[in-house]
């Protein structure tokens, strides 16, 4: 056989081991990638980040997740809540899916060990499980009174009754609705939210789906976009640096986080929280092995061509 | 009254509602909470479509003994373990519910999908071909994202970066804004024809 | 205890799932249908929980909201979209949930076709604002059918396609992206909480 036959008849599953292989030795270890940042990670990050403090100011959060996107969304579900909880920032958290809502409980627990000080209802409030049909009504209600709209929290409190409403009261107190999703993301806050009330959107989504939202990015419709594991691996340097060692954020220290590489070791960083940045090693080399893969394709497809014309022509 | 009705619903309260959104009456108001109200009602009752429909194809599969027949034993027992348990025990943190979530659903959705990296880089090697100017383009852009993605980029060159974000911002924002008024507008017309009673498929067959 | 056999669970599972990259199997089926049954089972409890008690059981029987009985017997027809003979009652309840179209309709425009209309409008002062716009107009000509793609018209269409495939080749490059993070999400797990690999 020739070597041109022979790499276009290759079985797949010796395709299936090289890949397994490239994704597996990078995790045992590690080559210590440096991250860099993308605008608009870095725009989500200093948008939240200006309602630090704040009584009357909140971050909402629905959580449009099933399992099958964990690996991907969940590193951006803690790393969105530990920004929050570091910064002081209020919290609400709704899922429309019933495995989402899982996911949001097990997100909140999981960032929650690591802040004993943070109190359900007074801190962050997760408003639990909505039905599907239920979207619109409570995303156009919330416009009103969040009260109202979503009525109570996951334990079946009204939310008139709990103290991290005092000051909030409808889309004037979110500083930023966030819909971290594997399936649609954010049209439901675009349509609705954005166009009815004003209020600021972002988006943490599976890569499918990173390309086809800058449209929104570049009308503002968008204030943030998280795209994929890398944007989640983004935003926890970012919390890593500026939120985690109190250092105020700066749009020019982020462009280039260079300066701080030497600070901090990343081993010394629970697991949960660097989660996305220790896959991203294993992601750099499996894509350069993916490049491998169609240069190599497409040389014997080219060689193969040469010789079939080569051929017609003798 | 059977269809006739169901029409008429969908075609007034779709009326209503886009005058809703352009009226700031006390009417219009008190309609849309009065909507509120009953939908949810309405839509509790809603999973029972689901459920009811994979019962029916597992139920016949094994009624007609259809090929891996035995298997679908395996989805009914699942379906009424995992809600029994929830049932029995409630569905908070801690619950047996919740542990069947963790340690079954979630590896089991994860895997599932993560096979498709598999047969990714196989298709990758056997069929991303460039066969003419357009694939060509294709497979460069693609190239370059997946490089401007990662650190190994970076480390390159912060061109390949800054002309992945260039790629994503510019060419790829001009594609996608296209498409997507395209999908705006046929969702659009799509709503208006059921508003109008025009498409009517969501009825179901029969009289 | 119950964290070490759930670990030993997901990990039995994740494996039975992996083993279909060899060939078919009675565990990668197994695995399969299990799936399948456990994450329609997981909605019930938590639907009749969260939703059910809520918003239908409680204001119809302990608040007395007796007027709900109606959306109540209304969502009821839901239980009949199986049976041959009354699967017309179900075509209410599908009727009210259809109804918040409306306003789907002037919100959409907004939101999809005007905003993004407004903005391609914008005065074109750098030359991205500009390959945007022609982008953007050369593929909506493209799929405008009811002229002839010939001449000059052609081949401003044909540039329509190439932002096309750029667009493409981003998605697909951020597509690789997503399977291999899911891909290295589940190696994680086998590594670092299965076999405690990774620290």
């Amino acid at each position: 056989m020739k070597f041109t036959d022979y790499i276009q008849k290759i079985d797949r599953r010796y395709i299936f081991i090289v890949l397994a292989i490239a994704v597996i030795v990078p995790l045992l270890f590690p080559l210590g990638l440096p991250t860099f940042t993308t605008p608009p990670v870095r725009n989500l990050y200093k948008h939240i980040d200006e309602a630090a403090g704040e009584d009357d100011k909140a971050v909402f959060m629905d959580f449009a997740q099933s399992p099958s996107t964990l690996p991907e969304l969940y590193p951006m579900d803690l790393a969105v809540l530990r920004h929050c909880f570091l910064r002081d920032i209020k919290v609400f958290t709704i899922s429309y899916y019933p495995q989402g809502a899982a996911i949001m409980q097990m997100a909140l627990s999981e960032v929650k060990e690591a802040f004993p000080d943070v109190r359900p209802d007074y801190d962050y409030c997760n408003f639990g499980y909505r039905s599907w049909a239920l979207r619109v009504p409570i995303t156009l209600g919330i416009g009103d009174n969040i009260a109202e709209a979503v009525e109570t929290n996951s334990a079946g409190r009204r939310l008139e009754n709990l103290p991290i409403m005092g000051k909030i009261k409808n889309y004037d107190n979110i500083q930023v609705c966030i819909e971290i999703s594997g399936a649609s993301p954010g049209y439901l806050y675009i349509n609705y939210a954005r166009a009815r009330y004003g209020v600021d959107v972002a988006i943490g989504v599976t890569a499918v789906s990173a390309a086809d939202n800058y449209p929104y990015l570049q009308t503002g419709q968008l204030i943030g976009l998280l795209g994929g594991l890398k944007g989640a691996a983004e935003y926890e340097e970012l919390v890593e640096t500026f939120a985690v060692n109190g250092i105020p954020y700066s749009e020019k220290k982020a462009q280039n986080l260079s300066w701080r590489q030497q600070q901090f070791e990343l081993s010394e960083v629970p697991y949960k929280f660097k989660r996305a940045r220790i896959g991203m090693d294993a992601q750099a080399v499996a894509h350069v092995l993916i490049i491998l893969f169609i240069i190599i394709g497409n040389v014997g497809y080219f060689i193969e061509k040469r010789q079939e014309k080569k051929k017609f022509i003798k | 009254m059977k269809r006739t009705i169901p029409l008429l619903i969908v075609i007034i309260l779709g009326m209503m509602f886009v005058m809703h959104t352009f009226v700031p009456h006390k009417v219009s108001q008190d309609f849309y909470d009065w909507f509120q109200k009953w939908i949810k009602v309405i839509t509790s009752f809603a999973i029972v479509l689901g459920v009811g429909s994979l019962l029916m194809v597992h139920y016949s599969k094994i009624k007609r003994k259809a090929p891996a027949w035995g298997y679908s034993w395996v989805t009914i027992a699942a379906l009424v373990g995992t809600s029994a348990v929830g049932f029995i025990w409630g569905i908070d943190e801690g619950t047996p519910y919740m542990w069947i979530f963790e340690n079954v659903n979630a590896p089991l959705g994860a895997t599932m999908f993560s096979l498709l990296a598999f047969y990714m880089a196989s298709a990758a090697y056997k069929a991303f071909r460039a066969r003419s100017m357009e694939a060509t383009l294709l497979l460069i852009a693609a190239i370059i994202v997946m490089l401007g993605r990662v650190s190994i980029g970076n480390a390159i060159t912060h061109w390949i970066p800054d002309i992945t974000q260039w790629i994503l911002n510019v060419p790829n924002l001009a594609a996608k804004r296209a498409i997507k008024l395209g999908v705006g507008l046929g969702m659009t017309a799509t709503s208006l024809k059921i508003i109008l009673g025009i498409e009517r498929t969501y009825l179901g067959g029969g009289k | 205890m119950m964290e070490t056999i759930g670990i030993w669970l997901a990990a039995f599972l994740t494996l039975s799932m992996f083993s279909f990259l060899y060939k078919d199997n009675p565990f990668y089926k197994f695995a399969e249908h299990l799936f399948i049954g456990a994450s329609l089972g997981y909605g019930i409890p938590y639907t009749f929980f969260n939703v059910f008690i809520p918003y239908a059981y409680n204001p119809l029987f302990l608040k007395h909201e007796y007027i709900l009985i109606i959306p109540f017997l209304i969502g009821i027809g839901y239980w009949f979209r199986f049976s041959n003979n009354l699967s017309w009652l179900s075509r209410y309840p599908i009727a009210f949930g259809l109804g918040i179209v409306g306003m789907g309709v002037p919100m959409s425009i907004h939101a999809q076709i005007l905003v993004q209309m407004r903005t391609m409008m914008l005065p074109l002062t750098n030359i991205n604002l500009i390959l945007i716009f022609i982008g953007t107009v050369s593929i909506l000509l493209y799929f405008f059918f009811s002229k002839a793609h010939k001449g000059v018209y052609g081949k401003f269409t044909s540039i329509g396609i190439w932002f096309m495939m750029i667009g493409f080749g981003a998605s697909f490059g951020y597509t690789v992206m997503a399977r291999l993070s899911l891909l290295i999400g589940r190696l994680q797990f086998l590594l670092s909480d299965w076999l405690g690999l990774i620290n």
